[in-house]
């Protein structure tokens, strides 16, 4: 079925409401602040370039002059994890990845071209690549979707706030989603300052995919390449999406790329081509929004002392995926 | 002993496309040795990895008519990666067994109804049956997303198949995809998209985000993520006997890879 079932919509939007008490927040009594200066304040503590047309980073939805409650961060504001927000009396969601399913980030969805056959390849076309490609047919307006009109109708109802922050979060350095991953894995004492480098004790691929699978609660969304009794030392980190350039500077130096999403035809077949010819060397994938969860952790801790009035907390997301076994 | 040379065999399968042949693929070149390397056998192919390269000479096979890259990029550019030793060592390998490399890839998404990736992906998954007149599109009976991911990663032998959604939701209308082609899962007229590989997130449609909403609101939607390698190496056999219908002094055979990955328990 298609259409939004309205006893399940209105139970989950009830739900937020019929909460209380609600948690005491932390933070200055009395003071208040508005989503407008906190991301203001986020800026201004960041510093950098903020006014970059091709930054997906700002706001999404929601009134930024509305006073803020409560903070959540997250990787990624599903509907679960605003329900989980509005329930702990929080509105504003910071979160790094998009919240309206698509870079456009929009409450509608974008105008859309019809599916061809060779697929899009933003990870790998090259100019030349795309001159070759049939000129696309036109862009036609996205019919009204019952999941973007359920979304932005939960957002409205409890007047949340979504402010996005990720290609400037990941520019920090060191990098806070490697930083999360470190500090969650229990590595922090084997890393050095930037997080180039990871040097663990040995131990067999194996037991490091067992290690990452429990620390970041991953369910389904792993996938390694590479000998489970290979013994592994120095572990690159590169968290989120990383063409096969990064990977290319990164295997010669470690023992086992540890990445969020990686193309496919890039760096698993180069890790592969790598292992096939002799190299001793693994990849690991957890996915991109688990790999940067940690990250947003971090964040929230960030934020308590930019924006002391009010309480930021961090709100994990379940793994997306889940396999079944053979 | 045959004198058949990789330009007369590239021709034959410009003459027997069914469909004009496009001259502007950047992908659909020469990505190691020419038309005058003499043909001793053809192995088509997914990615042409080292790997794949030792399966195929070990095979009696020359000529790779892989549908995905050779050196680690779409674009095959060679600069991005030649800095890199396993390059050298990969190249070392082609020259020494007299490699011809003839990537296929546009001209065979550009067959419509006829696309090998297509045809051998839905033949593999076993619903070749249940295809209805839409591009593409599926109508099973219905089943659960969790009995139906369970059956598909039966049949391909698929370890590091990643499934989105509710296992319980009942689904019928399946829209296929390969590759990197993932069609969009909020199509008003399908319930599962079955795919071989997509962005996670700041795509045109992120599936992993829109499946998990649609859940939570009650909406049928399920995505299955069978790898892009598994996705697409189905075809490649389609590809081997169209080539055989044209090609007869040599063998021409399909030559599979290992899935690159393993998932933990």
């Amino acid at each position: 079925m298609h259409e939004i079932s309205r006893r399940k919509f209105v139970a989950l939007t009830a739900a937020g409401v019929a909460v209380a008490p609600l948690p005491i927040w932390g933070g200055v009594p009395g003071a208040s602040v508005t989503a407008q200066q906190v991301a203001d304040r986020i800026q201004k503590s960041m510093g950098g370039e903020w006014n970059d047309p091709k930054s997906v980073d700002g706001f999404k939805a929601g009134d930024p002059s509305a006073t803020v409650t409560g903070i959540v961060t997250t990787s990624l504001a599903t509907l679960d994890v605003l329900s989980q927000a509005v329930k702990a009396g929080a509105n504003m969601i910071i979160t790094s990845e998009p919240t309206f399913f698509a870079k456009a980030d929009t409450p509608a969805p974008a105008p859309r071209r019809a599916f061809g056959g060779a697929g899009r390849r933003p990870g790998g076309e090259t100019e030349a690549t795309a001159a070759a490609a049939p000129p696309p047919p036109p862009a036609v307006p996205a019919p009204p979707d019952p999941v973007f009109i359920g979304k932005d109708e939960f957002i409205k109802k409890h007047n949340l706030i979504v402010w996005r922050i990720s290609d400037h979060w990941a520019q920090r350095a060191p990098n806070p989603f490697a930083q999360g991953i470190v500090d969650t894995l229990g590595w922090s004492k084997f890393a050095n300052g930037n997080l180039s480098e990871v040097a663990i004790p040995g131990t067999s691929l194996g037991a490091l995919v067992a290690h990452v699978k429990a620390g970041l609660k991953s369910r389904g969304g792993m996938r390694v390449v590479g000998d489970p009794k290979l013994t592994v030392r120095k572990v690159a980190l590169l968290p989120s999406s990383t063409p096969i350039e990064t990977a290319l500077k990164a295997l010669p130096n470690a023992d086992v790329i540890l990445a969020g999403e990686v193309r496919e035809w890039e760096t698993v077949e180069y890790v592969k081509d790598t292992i096939d010819m002799g190299g001793k060397k693994a990849l690991v994938l957890v996915g991109r929004v688990v790999s940067e969860g940690p990250g947003m952790q971090i964040c929230a801790q960030w934020l308590k002392t930019v924006v002391p009035e009010v309480r930021s907390t961090w709100l994990p997301v379940v793994d997306p995926y889940w396999r079944p076994t053979l | 002993m045959s004198t058949l040379t990789a330009g007369e065999v590239i021709a034959r399968m410009k003459a027997n496309h069914g469909v004009a042949w496009s001259e502007r693929s950047k992908r659909d070149t020469f990505k190691f040795g020419g038309p005058d390397t003499v043909v001793k056998g053809i192995a088509t192919a997914m990615f042409c990895s080292y790997q794949l390269l030792e399966r195929a000479v070990a095979a009696g096979c020359n000529m790779i008519i892989p549908h995905e890259d050779t050196y680690w990029n779409d674009a095959d550019t060679v600069s991005i990666v030649s800095g890199d030793p396993g390059y050298q060592k990969k190249v070392d390998f082609m020259r020494e067994h007299d490699i011809v490399i003839y990537r296929m890839h546009d001209n065979v998404h550009a067959m419509g109804k006829a696309d090998f990736t297509w045809i051998g992906l839905a033949r593999a998954l076993g619903i070749t049956q249940y295809e209805i007149p839409t591009l593409h599109h599926f109508l099973l009976p219905e089943t659960t997303l969790g009995e139906l991911a369970a059956t598909f990663q039966k049949r391909l032998g698929d370890k590091a198949l990643r499934v989105v959604g509710d296992p319980k939701v009942k689904v019928s209308r399946l829209q296929l995809g390969v590759g990197y082609a993932t069609p969009a899962v909020n199509a008003t007229d399908v319930d599962v998209v079955v795919s071989g590989e997509q962005q996670e997130t700041d795509g045109m449609l992120d599936s992993p985000e829109y499946v998990l909403d649609a859940n939570t609101l009650g909406i049928t939607k399920g995505w299955i993520m069978l790898g892009h390698h598994i996705s697409e190496e189905q075809g490649m056999l389609e590809m081997a006997a169209w080539i055989k219908g044209f090609v007869p002094e040599v063998p021409v055979q399909l030559v599979r890879a290992d899935e690159p990955f393993w998932a933990p328990k």
